[in-house]
């Protein structure tokens, strides 16, 4: 009798569960939603502009035109509007895949490759799109994998597995340039490492002892040796490729005297081990192109603040997820190791996200920095808004909120069989843009995705196979970061930059077959930056790039 | 009852192990090549690991950037194989902060006895307390202690410790905790199974006759005549702890930079495999030494404190 109902309950089970299998959504079958003609434009808009971001509307105002109206005057619109994060897929689709989160594993977009599968912890396999509107990708098929290990990724490389490779690590870059199989592609993306403090904690509350370490520090000592050739050591904290990135004043030279001096008027002599303060040094043990060997680095630097300043340092690793989280909420006590790569070609993508009022990651914000990054922020004139970053890169210099260390170069590498490899300044590497030779390309990147919906995605390795599959308006070029159309065909602001029209490109068609119009943008957008949108749910639902680029969300709800 | 007067006792105390069985088995082991070769390495590792300032020539956390012309990850120098002598001598080359190798592989050998003598010793004084109670007492208090032991050991013990280190922290200290309690059921397992075979011997009935107090008779009694297993078990038990100590320093978990640990030291020149090599040779070869060493020690040990296997042997 038992074991009757425990068949019953078992096939029971079963069945439930081939019912859930057969009714689960399939993003390879035919669409399960309809299209949504164009016939009435939609827009989006914020109540007013007292939310403090700078998107007041966007509007469709015809099948192929939006319309931006900003709060505020943005310059570097074009910029952003080229980034992955802001990606166009079918509104049709947003409706049917957001609430389910599909989305996050099947892309529905307008690029040369579509997602047709996806093996979680192996690969992500692309197939050419027989409709996409530009030039047909060389290879049909393009497989993404990754490898967390340097070494595991060059072996691919020699063996033949993959055709190209992200990050070669420093001491395997004279390996790939003296191996006749292979192209060493070096990175140019401009990036900085920095050494962070949080001022509400104390020691680091007294901006003497900021500066104090900041003259205490062996920065060229640092690049020299645990950097690739073609890296340099900061003199500001954003790169000079940068236009204003520069203005000011260059960053301290390294002055052992002066620095023990400051830290005994400043209250921390040395006792009688000859130990001023003891604290920590956070870092996640992440490759980047900015710290390209992080461990190191971290000993190097409690190194050099021992026998250079008499402080203790202890080196603590964390987790990746749990550093950032901690380290942007200015949550560490102690010093934190961080970086970052440029998202899009202008200065503000460096200033005014680290050092902006509402950022609490050095502790309390600086008006003495932040109120120039304003002023500066509104013109779009690089000669008009020059002396406002002298005066914030200045006020950077002498408040010390964190220490800027190098410019890291990076390489990527690939085989030398591939033709038209290349690793662009902004934004990932365009499958569609190699030659292996063959049908499949396959491509090996440091880490797994987490989700292929960017619009609510900040990592690398998810940006680069979104890009693979769902379109932006415009697209930055393989060589610099000037914009030019994608679906848009062009894009242009009027004369104080707060209202930005794009025309869009016609013909174009998504993935599930649908045509693309200027709805389509309208939603996809809206998803992003409308906290109150049905489709605001993305994977972890904060859309970063949304709120930080356009300096909050439409409809946030309040804390 | 009282405690019997300590000249009434010293008949039966004849029945603890005695000198002669110390010299039987110490005559049993010297007999067996690997247990030889096993204590001749460990003596060798304990010397080093008690003369390291005097043989390291450098200080293992000491970066040498800015000391000697330099490289990080630079190969081993040794001028008796035609490195040039107006280079400075690294045998082991230097690690990726420069640091020399050589000396931080023989103070990882202090890192890595103290962890293993550390942690049993800890296992063992706690498993041992828990076991002997358990055997002695018997009932409930039996089946409260062992169900617990047996919870432990239920899990895989790498997995333990990790579990054990998410909750305690990173760190060597925390890791050695972690090794020690996942160490401790097996010690207890082993000395219950001994107080119970021991408690019902002859002399035992007799010292509890003459009115001696159980902590009297599991201190004095059945403890020394349950050491032959648990000395060999320790020895064993050293070798694992060494090995797992490594493992979590080599994720992360255990000993943090700049310590000169071994698993460390593999963990973080991993990626270094192919380009240099002797970063993880040297400390890989320190483990599997000092591992080979107490494990040879303790089935040489075994076999000496166990007269069936030395008849075994001898045939």
């Amino acid at each position: 009798m038992r074991g009757n109902t425990l068949l019953k309950l078992v096939s029971l089970l079963v069945l439930a569960g081939l019912l859930l299998a057969a009714c689960a959504p399939d993003p390879t079958a035919d669409n399960p939603y309809e299209e949504i003609d164009y016939s009435e434009g939609l827009s989006v808009a914020a109540a007013s502009c007292d939310y403090g971001g700078k998107i007041a509307s966007i509007e469709a105002t015809d099948r192929l035109t939006v319309v931006f109206n900003l709060c505020k005057p943005d310059p570097a619109f074009l910029a952003k509007a080229a980034f992955t994060p802001f990606g166009i897929q079918p509104r049709e689709y947003l409706d049917y895949a957001a609430a389910s989160k599909l989305i996050l594993e099947a892309p529905v977009g307008t690029g040369p490759y579509q997602v047709t599968e996806w093996e979680r912890g192996d690969h992500v396999t692309f197939t050419a799109f027989a409709d996409y509107w530009g030039a047909a990708p060389a290879a049909q098929t393009a497989v993404l994998r990754w490898a967390a290990e340097g070494s595991a990724r060059l072996v691919e490389l020699q063996a033949g597995t993959a055709d190209m490779i992200t990050n070669v690590s420093p001491a395997d870059i004279a390996t790939v340039q003296g191996d006749p199989n292979l192209q060493l592609l070096f990175n140019v993306n401009p990036n900085v490492f920095y050494v962070g403090f949080t001022n509400t904690f104390a020691p680091f509350d007294n901006a003497d002892v900021r500066r104090a370490i900041a003259m205490g520090l062996d920065r060229q000592r640092i690049v020299d040796n645990y950097y690739p050739a073609g890296s340099e050591v900061a003199s500001h904290f954003t790169p000079c490729s940068i236009p204003n990135g520069c203005a000011g004043d260059s960053w301290y030279e390294t002055d052992l005297e002066a620095a023990n001096a400051m830290l005994d008027a400043a209250g921390f002599p040395r006792n009688d081990e000859g130990v001023r303060f003891t604290t920590s040094i956070y870092y996640r043990d992440v490759f980047r192109g900015y710290l390209p060997e992080p461990g190191l680095v971290a000993v190097e630097i409690s190194n050099q603040l021992r026998e250079n300043l008499g402080i203790e340092a202890e080196v603590v690793v964390m987790e990746s997820g749990e550093f950032i989280a901690q380290g942007t909420q200015g949550l560490l006590d102690g010093i934190h190791l961080l970086g970052w790569g440029a998202d899009y070609p202008h200065v503000t993508n460096f200033l005014d996200f680290h050092f902006g009022s509402g950022n609490p990651q050095f502790g309390t914000a600086h008006p003495e920095i932040y109120e120039a990054l304003e002023a500066a922020a509104v013109l779009a004139d690089v000669a008009a808004a020059e002396p406002h970053y002298v005066t914030a890169n200045n006020a950077i210099r002498d408040l010390v909120p964190m220490i800027p260390i190098a410019h890291g170069a990076s390489a990527d590498a690939a085989l030398a069989s591939v033709t038209g490899a290349y690793v662009p300044p902004f934004g990932a590497t365009q499958f569609a843009f190699l030659d292996p030779g063959k049908d499949t390309l396959v491509f090996v990147q440091n880490a797994e995705p987490i989700s292929l919906y960017c619009a609510d995605e900040t990592d690398g390795e998810s940006l680069r196979p979104c890009q693979q599959s769902v379109e932006t308006l415009l697209e930055y070029g393989q060589t610099s970061g000037d914009t030019s159309g994608e679906l848009a065909t062009a894009c242009t602001g009027n004369a104080d930059s707060t209202v930005w029209t794009c025309t869009l490109r016609d013909g174009v068609t998504f993935h599930d077959g649908s045509s693309f119009d200027a709805n389509d943008v309208v939603a996809s957008w809206a998803a992003g930056i409308d906290a109150a949108s049905p489709n605001h749910i993305g994977n972890t639902g904060t859309f970063d790039y949304f709120a930080y680029l356009w300096d909050g969300l439409i409809n946030a709800p309040t804390e | 009852m009282t405690t019997p007067a300590a000249e009434t006792l010293p008949a039966i105390s004849q029945a603890a192990p005695s000198n002669s069985l110390l010299r039987l088995t110490m005559r049993r082991l010297f007999r067996q090549r690997n247990a030889i070769i096993g204590a001749t390495i460990l003596a060798f590792l304990i010397l080093v690991a008690i003369f390291a300032p005097a043989l390291a020539p450098y200080d293992p956390t000491l970066s040498l950037l800015d000391i000697e012309p330099v490289t990080i990850r630079q190969e081993p120098c040794i001028h008796l194989f035609g490195c040039p002598e107006d280079q400075a001598q690294h045998i082991m080359g230097l690690d990726g902060n420069a640091r020399d190798q050589f000396s931080r592989v023989i103070f990882g050998t202090r890192i890595s006895l103290f962890i293993g003598f550390s942690t049993v010793g800890l296992a063992i004084i706690i498993g041992t307390l828990l076991g002997a109670v358990a055997g002695y007492a018997g009932g409930w208090l039996d089946n409260v202690i062992m169900r617990l032991m047996d919870v432990l050991l239920a899990f895989p013990s790498f997995l333990l410790a990790i579990a054990i280190i998410t909750v305690l922290g990173r760190g060597l200290q925390n890791a050695l905790y972690a090794i020690a309690i996942v160490n401790i059921p097996h010690f207890a397992r082993l000395i219950r199974a001994s107080v119970l075979s021991i408690k019902e011997q002859e002399f035992v009935a007799a010292t509890r006759a003459l009115g001696a107090s159980p902590v009297w008779i599991l201190m004095k009694r059945i403890l020394p005549n349950a050491l032959p297993p648990l000395i060999v078990q320790a020895t064993l038990s050293i070798a694992g702890a060494i090995l797992e100590a490594a493992a979590l320093s080599f994720l992360g978990l255990g000993a943090q930079e700049p310590a000169s640990e071994w698993g460390t030291m593999l963990g973080r020149e991993r990626g270094q495999v192919f380009t240099a090599p002797y970063l993880v040779f040297y400390p890989g070869f320190a483990i599997m030494l000092t591992v080979l060493a107490f494990n040879l020690l303790g089935d040489g040990l075994r076999d000496a404190m166990d007269p069936r296997l030395s008849q075994v042997s001898k045939r």
